[in-house]
């Protein structure tokens, strides 16, 4: 490898990080109290500001993003198809009903005992869509996020027929609508396990990679097919549901960022995992940083710009489509 | 002699016609109404409406499923179920066959079907001035129902009411009306649906650039601490629609809003929710919420 081609990856690393990085100061210096950059490390009232608003929105942000991009892609990688996402295809929608149960079942449970039983409903509704979605024949690929689509319907759907006989319909709202305007420092900790999530996505990169050139082949190459089955699974319920519980669910950011990513750099995982939990984490922090700007001092959710942003970025994925495929 | 028979014949000819022909003229949402008076079997889609009714003595012939209230149980008992809040069930609602239907609010996109079954009336209450709308609509049930009186009475003790509200808050500060929804909050100012508790009770908003969002707009906790009211007014909108124990305190117990005045003097008012966002506008309802408001000011030191 020549040096011209070793530099240019790592330079393109750099930028990305700067850019990453100057979100990151934006979102600390964005907000309804006073805290300029100036002042930020002289005044204290800025500095507990920061310490117990900034921050932890800024990292919740970032966390929900890398996660949920990482989710994304580890189900694209899992269904084999470009076009679905947990958020769409039944794993968000799975998550909700799980915390629709809970709500019914124990009304006083834990923030921790929601996300476990959330994660639970998840897996076994994202376990079901695989299951099927594998059985689609490999050569409509359209088929799959359309069907990812019609069974995320249809376990919304369910969703929507519980609580409206319940009367949550207005109370399961909280969790579908994705927002940052509740974080504070000791209310989205939980969220670390996503990072956590993220770390063993890493470690099994390479044979998420085998995985991707499908059953027979990755079989052939020694990979334990059903046991990565597993681990993916857990990797993309345990996302969604973390974020589903704390902040809400998030479109888009499954879905867009994974193919754009993986359009500039190819497919190859254990370049493409940091790159898409870092473009993940740099689009939602953007949104929310724009919903909190673009109505001060009031908010808008991060949910509604993603889907407006997320939805101008799917169609510039579409369009572009035939000059590569 | 002769003349007092005359008479009686005379009066029992007009009697059934002017049973037929009354009629009464009301205000209503949608303006001023002409609607046959003293109507018998009433169905009734607005929990404010059925909470007024109940203080006039009217029995509702049809009412929804559920209530959401439980004061409100008692003004519901003995009526058919004919639908919900939301949707009249108009073959329900047809086999009742009522002489009046009174829509507000939730039910109200509905009239145009439930007026081929039977006169319908819309009593939206929209809540930016909920006292003066409340009071209209008392006053409109009192005529229609031929309660005057029982309206007259009912409205001096609800103007009592709400001047003693008005009197406990006065020079107390200024108050920061928020909404919880879960672990998230949304502020209301002078033009929403709670702008009443300003502008008729007369007491001071924390921020006056709030826009006139009528739901409301969202907030972080960030933006109630640099507001920093001397008094919260908080309505947990979970609470209101029915989803068990109150956890407006726990989402506002944090460091942001513990450093406002509000919190650290506890002028905190928790206002009863379901009164307030399901039957806002009742008079019933609305005494109890205007209690709140009083005991909340008169507590402060």
């Amino acid at each position: 490898m020549t040096t011209v081609e070793r530099t240019a990856p790592r330079l393109a690393g750099a930028a990305a990080l700067l850019v990453l990085a100057g979100l990151c100061a934006i979102s600390i210096f964005v907000g309804v109290g006073d805290v300029s950059p100036r002042e930020a490390f002289s005044d204290p009232e800025a500095l507990y500001l920061i310490a117990a608003s900034r921050l932890p929105r800024t990292l919740a942000a970032i966390l929900t993003g890398a996660g949920l991009a990482i989710a994304g892609l580890v189900m694209q990688t899992l269904a084999r198809n470009r076009f679905v996402e947990p958020a769409t295809a039944g794993t968000g929608q799975s998550a909700a009903l799980g915390i629709l149960i809970v709500t019914l079942l124990l009304p006083s449970a834990s923030i921790a005992t929601k996300t476990l039983v959330a994660s639970l409903t998840a897996l076994a509704g994202t376990s079901l869509f695989l299951a099927i979605a594998h059985r689609l024949p490999p050569t409509q690929p359209f088929l799959v996020p359309l069907f990812g689509l019609v069974y995320g319907g249809v376990v919304g759907a369910a969703v929507t027929f519980v609580a409206w006989h319940t009367d949550l319909l207005q109370f399961i709202e909280i969790w579908t609508h994705g927002e940052f305007s509740g974080v504070l420092r000791g209310r989205y900790e939980l969220l670390w396990v996503s990072a956590a999530v993220l770390a063993v996505t890493w470690v099994f990169a390479d044979r998420l990679t085998l995985m991707s050139l499908g059953r027979d082949v990755s079989v052939g190459l020694g990979l334990d097919y059903a046991r990565m089955m597993q681990i993916g699974l857990a990797i993309i319920s345990v996302v969604t549901a973390l974020t589903v519980v704390i902040v809400g669910l998030v479109p888009f950011v499954g879905l867009v960022v994974p193919n754009m990513v993986s359009r500039l750099i190819g497919d190859n995982m254990r370049m493409l995992i940091p790159w898409v939990a870092g473009s993940g984490a740099a689009l939602v922090l953007a949104c929310d940083i724009i919903g909190r700007l673009l109505h001060f001092p009031y908010e808008i959710p991060v949910g509604t710009v993603l889907g407006v942003v997320g939805a101008a970025s799917f169609l510039w994925l579409l369009l572009r489509r035939p000059s590569h495929a | 002699m002769l003349f007092s028979r005359i008479f009686a014949v005379l009066i029992a000819l007009a009697l059934p016609t002017a049973a037929i022909a009354e009629t009464v003229q009301i205000q209503t949402a949608q303006g001023l109404a002409t609607v046959p008076a003293r109507p018998h079997r009433v169905a009734v889609f607005d929990m404010a409406a059925l909470d007024t009714l109940h203080l006039l003595g009217v029995k509702p012939a049809g009412v929804p499923d559920r209530v959401f209230l439980p004061e409100l149980k008692p003004a519901a008992a003995g009526g058919e179920v004919v639908g919900t809040l939301f949707e009249p069930n108009l073959e329900a609602l047809s086999a009742l066959d009522p002489d009046l239907i009174i829509l507000g609010g939730r039910s109200s996109p509905k009239a145009k079907f439930t007026s081929r079954i039977a006169p319908t009336i819309d009593m939206t209450i929209d809540g930016q001035d909920l006292v003066r709308d409340a009071e209209a609509r008392l006053d409109a049930y009192g005529r229609l129902f031929g309660r005057e009186q029982a309206a007259d009475e009912a409205r001096q003790k609800f103007r009592a009411a709400v001047a003693a509200a008005r009197d406990a808050a006065k020079g107390k500060g200024r108050a920061l009306i928020l909404m919880t929804n879960g672990p998230k909050i949304s502020a209301f100012g002078v033009g929403s649906r709670f702008g009443w508790i300003h502008s008729t009770l007369g007491i001071e908003p924390a921020v006056t650039a709030m826009a006139a969002a009528i739901h409301g707009e969202a907030v972080s906790f960030e933006f109630v601490r640099k507001a920093d009211p001397d008094w919260l007014i908080v309505v947990d909108r979970a609470v209101a629609i029915g989803t068990g124990d109150s956890q407006a305190h726990a989402t506002l117990d944090n460091e942001l809003v513990r450093d406002t005045k509000a919190w650290k003097r506890g002028q905190v008012i928790y206002l009863p929710a379901a009164d307030l966002y399901i039957a806002g506008g009742g008079i019933q309802a609305m005494t109890r919420v205007l209690a709140a408001v009083t005991r909340g000011f008169s507590a402060a030191q």
